[in-house]
């Protein structure tokens, strides 16, 4: 078992015909993910990989009924568009990779998406691997990846890499990794992933990959605190040291107010009981200790 | 991108928000001369990024032509949070009743708009918002209606009757503003409530979404830097780097993909005593883009090390250590380089760099104590 990324994911890719769409699409393809078709405005009738081309969202829907995710390769202005399409449609995962997606684009996208009863995953997100399925949404580096126990939830593509091949080095296997995406609004952030790991039957513990900025990881405490989470979680936690006020890279990676700092993200997870890793190294050793109990 | 208090005004009286007659100056004697033309006493007012202007002492009263003179030729060219103050905003003194408060910016707990009124503005209103909440109200709403009525209704049940029609009419004009320009965050405080009943934009913020700039390319400008400065930010924008200076007195500087890795290895850094200097951040590298980087650092005279880290998920190790190999051999580097290589054909591209002398690691913690040790043996 896994989440979001499973095998019953019958996958659309938007703007397929771009130069990273096709690489990517090879790769999923590799991988075993189950692409089904793929648009482009203008070029329907096409075939990327033997994944066949249509005009618009609607068209592929109607050719193949069963489509129900799909992957925006499209560039951050023509986001908002390209998702709304899909919800509209009645695509019901939507991956957004596309990093500067416009604020108000983005709540755009979400609002739709929640009306409409779509799950909305970015966007600035790698996107997300479940190995045991054999299914990957995105463009994470699927070497790295290996089936175990773990359920890992990531602000941040790179940091994830880092992290999860040192597990994957220790013969710790994960359900499946999500990059929940790097921009302050995102449309699955912590809180909401760890009730999907939570559901999850082969999912024995969580890891979340946070950073200073936005208020998700206490949020996610709290959850915990109150015992709406009872898998155990634990944390690596970076940033601790980025100069205040200064976007140190992902754009919800700002320090605003007390809200979103080092110290309260901290104090939030002591309280909730959740251990915190300060290094790379560290990380692997409380995953251990964390699935001997 | 947050817009000067003169601009964001322009903007209000576009949509139809009082705001108080007023001048921009770059000069004392022109402050002088539109003082004499107001005929009353006048504010003066620094264009500077950074907020709390009024708690910091900048905003000035002048009741005559000759103290505006004098006011303004004390801040011209002074500094407020490093920035030079170089264009004053005069205005007419308006005379005010009551001070109120009116913004509209993003929950990003909800992730949803958020509109937040009180019948107490002034520089004090984070404090109230915290101590009295009640005197704060805040109604979330769909960023594609805006606030609908019965949400506008319940936003001004905080002010009493009269006060009520015109707010309503502040937050109509202040949801345009916040969609066109697609703001984080449009806010007046004070908003002046007069005698007469009429209300005054006395002060204005409008911060726009930097990645919605392609929507408002006029107001793309150098604000609180020089022209060069500008230049070069707009360069990193569009290669999309990330390029921060963190401490002038830095030793380390770090080359490296990727927002979390390279918030993980400053972690490490200072955790270790170290002092990074100043970081990249690419998103994505190539070996064009990796010799590109380098003359970035190349320069910096007080960096005593170079990190270079690459884990090459998507890229390759080979490819980026050609990079580094042709920038070596065309430029030669005056601080000693560490790099730390790991990923996709990466004994390819650790023996391109052993060709030129340049040794790798493979732990991310080795490469880190290994930069920490040369940054502290050199001092």
């Amino acid at each position: 078992m896994s989440i979001i990324a499973k095998r019953s994911a019958c996958v659309l890719i938007q703007g397929i015909t771009g130069a990273a769409a096709r690489l990517h699409t090879k790769n999923m393809l590799d991988y075993g993910t189950r692409i089904i078709a793929g648009t482009k405005p203008g070029g329907g009738g096409g075939e990327v990989h033997g994944v066949p081309v249509y005009d618009s969202v609607a068209q592929a829907v109607e050719q193949h009924p069963h489509l129900n995710t799909t992957i925006l390769f499209v560039p951050p202005k023509g986001t908002k568009e390209a998702a709304l399409e899909a919800v509209k449609a009645g695509i019901k995962t939507v991956v957004m990779v596309a990093e500067h997606v416009p604020l108000h684009d983005n709540l755009e996208i979400l609002e739709e998406g929640e009306k409409k009863g779509a799950l909305v995953i970015g966007p600035n997100t790698p996107g997300l691997i479940s190995p045991s399925e054999q299914t990957k949404l995105g463009f994470v580096p699927s070497q790295y990846f290996i089936p175990g126990p773990i359920g890992v939830a990531s602000r941040s593509g790179t940091l994830t890499y880092e992290i999860v091949s040192r597990l994957t080095l220790n013969g710790i296997g994960q359900t499946t990794c999500i990059g929940v995406g790097g921009d302050p609004i995102v449309g699955t952030p912590f809180p909401k992933i760890l009730q999907f790991f939570e559901k999850d039957s082969e999912t024995r513990a969580i890891l979340l990959i946070g950073e200073i900025g936005g208020t998700k990881e206490e949020e996610a405490a709290e959850m915990i605190r109150d015992r709406k989470i009872t898998k155990p979680v634990f944390v690596y936690l970076v940033g601790r040291t980025a100069p205040e006020g200064k976007r140190v890279g992902h754009a919800g990676a700002l320090i605003e107010g007390n809200r979103g700092t080092i110290e309260s993200k901290l104090a939030s997870f002591k309280e909730a009981g959740v251990p915190v890793a300060d290094t790379p190294g560290d990380v692997i050793r409380i995953a251990k200790e964390v699935l001997k109990n | 991108m947050r817009l000067y208090e003169y601009e964001a005004k322009e903007i209000f009286q576009k949509y139809g928000l009082s705001i108080p007659r007023g001048k921009i100056v770059e000069s004392a004697e022109e402050a002088r001369r539109f003082a004499s033309q107001i005929e009353g006493p006048v504010v003066i007012k620094p264009q500077v990024s950074a907020k709390k202007r009024g708690k910091a002492g900048a905003i000035r009263f002048a009741s005559n032509p000759e103290e505006a003179f004098r006011q303004s030729q004390s801040m011209l060219g002074t500094r407020f949070d490093r920035e030079k103050v170089s264009t004053l905003l005069v205005e007419e003194k308006i005379e005010v009743d009551k001070e109120l408060y009116a913004a509209m910016t993003i929950d990003y707990s909800f992730l949803r708009p958020v509109a937040i009124i009180s019948p107490f503005g002034g520089m004090d209103v984070e404090e109230l918002a915290h101590e009295k909440p009640e005197m704060v109200k805040k109604v979330r709403f769909s960023i594609s209606t805006g606030p609908i009525e019965r949400e506008y209704e319940e936003l001004v049940t905080i002010f009493n009757q009269e006060e009520r029609i015109v707010m309503k009419e502040v937050l109509q004009k202040l949801c345009r503003i916040f969609r066109d320009y697609d703001a984080e965050m449009v806010e007046i405080n004070p908003l002046a409530l007069t005698k007469h009943g009429k209300v005054v934009a006395l002060d204005a913020f409008l911060n726009v979404d930097d990645d919605s700039l392609f929507r408002h390319p006029d107001l793309v400008r150098p604000r609180g830097m020089s022209r060069e400065e500008f230049e070069f930010e707009q360069s990193l924008k569009e290669k999309k780097w990330k390029y921060i200076e963190m401490d002038p007195d830095g030793e380390i500087g770090i080359l490296s993909s990727g927002a979390g890795i390279t918030m993980a290895i400053l972690d490490l850094i200072k955790m270790h005593g170290g002092r990074p200097a100043n970081f990249l951040d690419t998103a994505q590298m190539n070996a064009e883009g990796i010799y590109n980087a380098f003359s970035l650092f190349a320069g910096n005279t007080k960096l005593r090390v170079l990190l270079v880290n690459i884990f090459a998920g998507l890229n390759r190790c080979d490819d980026l250590a050609m990079g580094i190999k042709r920038y070596l051999q065309e430029h030669p580097l005056r601080m000693p380089l560490v790099v730390r290589m790991i990923g996709y054909r990466e004994d390819e591209g650790k023996s391109i760099l052993k060709e030129i002398n340049v040794e790798t690691i493979r732990s991310l913690e080795d490469s880190v104590e290994k930069v920490i040790q040369i940054a502290k043996g050199a001092a």
